[in-house]
């Protein structure tokens, strides 16, 4: 079910992946996202499809979204599931603590909203037939009490941390504001968003939303290159579901070798140009 | 204008997690609770609203056991809200996100205020959903993950933050706000405020006093585990800076074939 300003295209896309059936909500009125005009579409397909679970994405849309959509159907909303199962009965897998542990929860409603943490799952492409069905989502006369007036990009970077497939992230051992640089464009060689601990953070030497942890962004890549970060518990806490992690650091003693996969105990201003051109050549 | 600030107390973002092998429940026993990081910008925003003048007035509402007292005393009252209200009723420990919005809502719509504000989530569940459904159980505009404010009169404009930007949003009063970093700067209590917290006024209720029944979670967790183990480290000999990145990158790619 897709609801926006060209939702026709975009929900044949959808189809690729495998959807049997395919809807699309759209109209003027829905080009911009608002949190009342898609809360009452996604209700009222709700209703008209009782749908066991309603997926969408745990970001920042979707963690706006889903309980706006469950508060006005009065069932269950969970946040950003890592695993998804049905026998007989739904359950649920996400992370609490920021990862520290995971929980599986159930529910009691017929319908469930559920976000989907970005990354958690492997996109597959399917030859899918379905054609797309106009649903009438009745937004047409509904007003809001909040409406996006402008949108902003930031300065940042290019790729989006919590969707990022790699993730390099810098911490107090790169010694300076000047030196983040060096976390950039390991990044970039590699394709990957740049994150950072809160110490460099509350430094002011990068911005807050780069900042990897329990009070920031919970990230689960394919791989986490931390250079110069300690592995405090706020900041394992925000990255360790990581599927492969390397750790740079010149103190062989710092907890975060005790998650990385691989480390290197060494001067990151030697190791981290070195490899930013070893991934040139591989990638090349 | 009448604030309301929605707060959680949540174990100490210190906390490890002692979970050998999945378990029904959490060994809570050696838990440090403190004031959810999020709900502690909540906090500050309203105390700068009142500062800035008028005629405002801020309550702390939270559901919990005794011991949130100690919080809503030195992290909520000492640094500047006139009142608490506690909900007492032990089904709302652990509850879901919707349990504890209705029960909230209550104390809200009792009282009638102008402006919620809450942290944009609490970092035990990190579910985040507390403040949209507040918002829609009472009616009100909402902007979640707000990352600076300005109020207008009967209204607002607000940023926003979204993946890669931000969103500048307006809304009118009365709304709900979910607080984000970046927001504020939490002042830390001081002593004799602290001593003075103790004469302000802490209010517990029950639902039934709120003229509602209790609500029950519509999501139960059934069971934690803890994250999957990590292997050994394969520490790379890096006696020769140059060698050791060529080693790594040749590893990510051929071994554990992520680049
Ligand atoms: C309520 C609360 C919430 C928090 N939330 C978060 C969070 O979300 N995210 C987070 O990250 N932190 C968080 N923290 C902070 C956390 O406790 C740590 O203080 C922080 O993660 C440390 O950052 P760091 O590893 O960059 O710095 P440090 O701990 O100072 O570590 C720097 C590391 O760099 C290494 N180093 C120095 N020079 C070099 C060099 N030339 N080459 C290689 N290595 C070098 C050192 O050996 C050291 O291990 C939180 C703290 C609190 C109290």
């Amino acid at each position: 079910m897709l609801v926006g300003g060209d939702a026709n295209a975009a929900a044949a896309e959808a189809g690729k992946y495998g959807a049997d059936k395919l809807f699309a909500a759209g109209g003027d009125e829905l080009a911009v996202y608002n949190s009342e005009l898609y809360g009452t579409a996604l209700a009222a397909f709700c209703r008209a499809q009782s749908p066991d679970v309603l997926l969408m994405g745990s970001t920042a849309m979707g963690k706006d979204l889903g309980p706006k959509t469950a508060a006005k159907l009065g069932c269950a909303c969970v946040s950003d599931a890592v695993g998804l199962k049905f026998d007989g009965a739904w359950e649920v897998r996400r992370p609490v603590f920021a990862g520290k542990c995971f929980t599986d929860v159930t529910w009691s409603t017929a319908t469930a909203v559920v976000g989907i943490r970005p990354n958690a799952f492997v996109m597959a492409e399917k030859a899918g037939s379905a054609t797309v069905e106009n649903f009438d989502a009745g937004t047409a006369g509904v007003t809001s009490k909040a409406v996006v007036k402008s949108v902003a990009a930031s300065s940042g970077g290019t790729v989006e941390l919590t969707e990022a497939e790699i993730v390099v992230s810098g911490g107090r051992g790169i010694k300076g504001p000047e030196n983040y640089e060096l976390i950039e464009k390991l990044a970039a060689s590699l394709g990957a968003a740049a994150g950072a601990s809160r110490a460099i953070v509350d430094a002011g030497w990068v911005e807050y939303s780069h900042q990897v942890g329990q009070t920031g962004k919970t990230v689960g890549p394919n791989l986490y290159i931390a250079c110069g970060i300690s592995g405090a518990i706020q900041h394992l806490a925000g990255m360790s579901s990581s599927k492969c992690i390397v750790a740079i650091n010149k103190d062989a003693a710092a907890p975060i070798f005790k998650v990385a996969d691989y480390g290197v105990v060494a001067d990151l201003f030697d190791i981290v140009p070195a490899l930013t051109d070893e991934v040139g050549k591989i990638r090349s | 204008m009448k604030i309301a600030v929605c707060v959680k107390q949540v174990p100490d973002s210190e906390t490890r997690i002692n979970l050998a092998a999945p378990a029904a429940q959490l060994d809570e026993s050696g838990f440090t609770r403190v004031l959810n990081p999020y709900d502690a910008y909540a906090v500050e925003e309203a105390i700068k609203i009142k500062e800035a003048g008028g005629e405002v007035e801020v309550t702390a509402i939270t559901a919990g056991p005794a011991a949130v007292k100690e919080t809503l005393k030195k992290d909520c009252l000492a640094v500047g809200c006139d009142k608490a209200v506690i909900i007492t009723d032990p089904e709302l420990i652990g509850a879901d996100e919707m349990a504890l919005a209705t029960a909230m809502a209550a104390v809200i719509k009792r009282d009638g205020y102008d402006l919620v504000l809450t942290g944009i989530k609490a970092i035990d569940n990190d579910s985040g959903q507390l403040g949209v459904l507040l918002a829609e159980q009472l009616d009100m505009a909402h902007v979640s993950t707000v990352t600076k404010l300005d109020l207008g009169d009967g209204n607002l404009t607000a940023e926003r933050e979204i993946e890669g930007g931000k969103e500048i949003v307006e809304a009118s009063l009365p709304a709900v706000l979910t607080c984000q970093k970046g927001l504020n700067e939490p002042r830390l209590p001081s002593l004799p405020n602290i001593m003075k917290a103790g004469m302000k006024p802490m209010e517990e209720v029950s639902c039934a006093d709120l003229g509602i029944e209790v609500p029950a979670s519509l999501v139960t967790v059934k069971l934690y585990s803890p994250p999957h183990a990590r292997g050994e480290c394969k520490l790379i000999d890096a006696e020769d800076p140059a060698a050791a990145a060529r080693e790594l990158a040749r590893l990510l790619n051929e071994e554990a074939k992520v680049i």
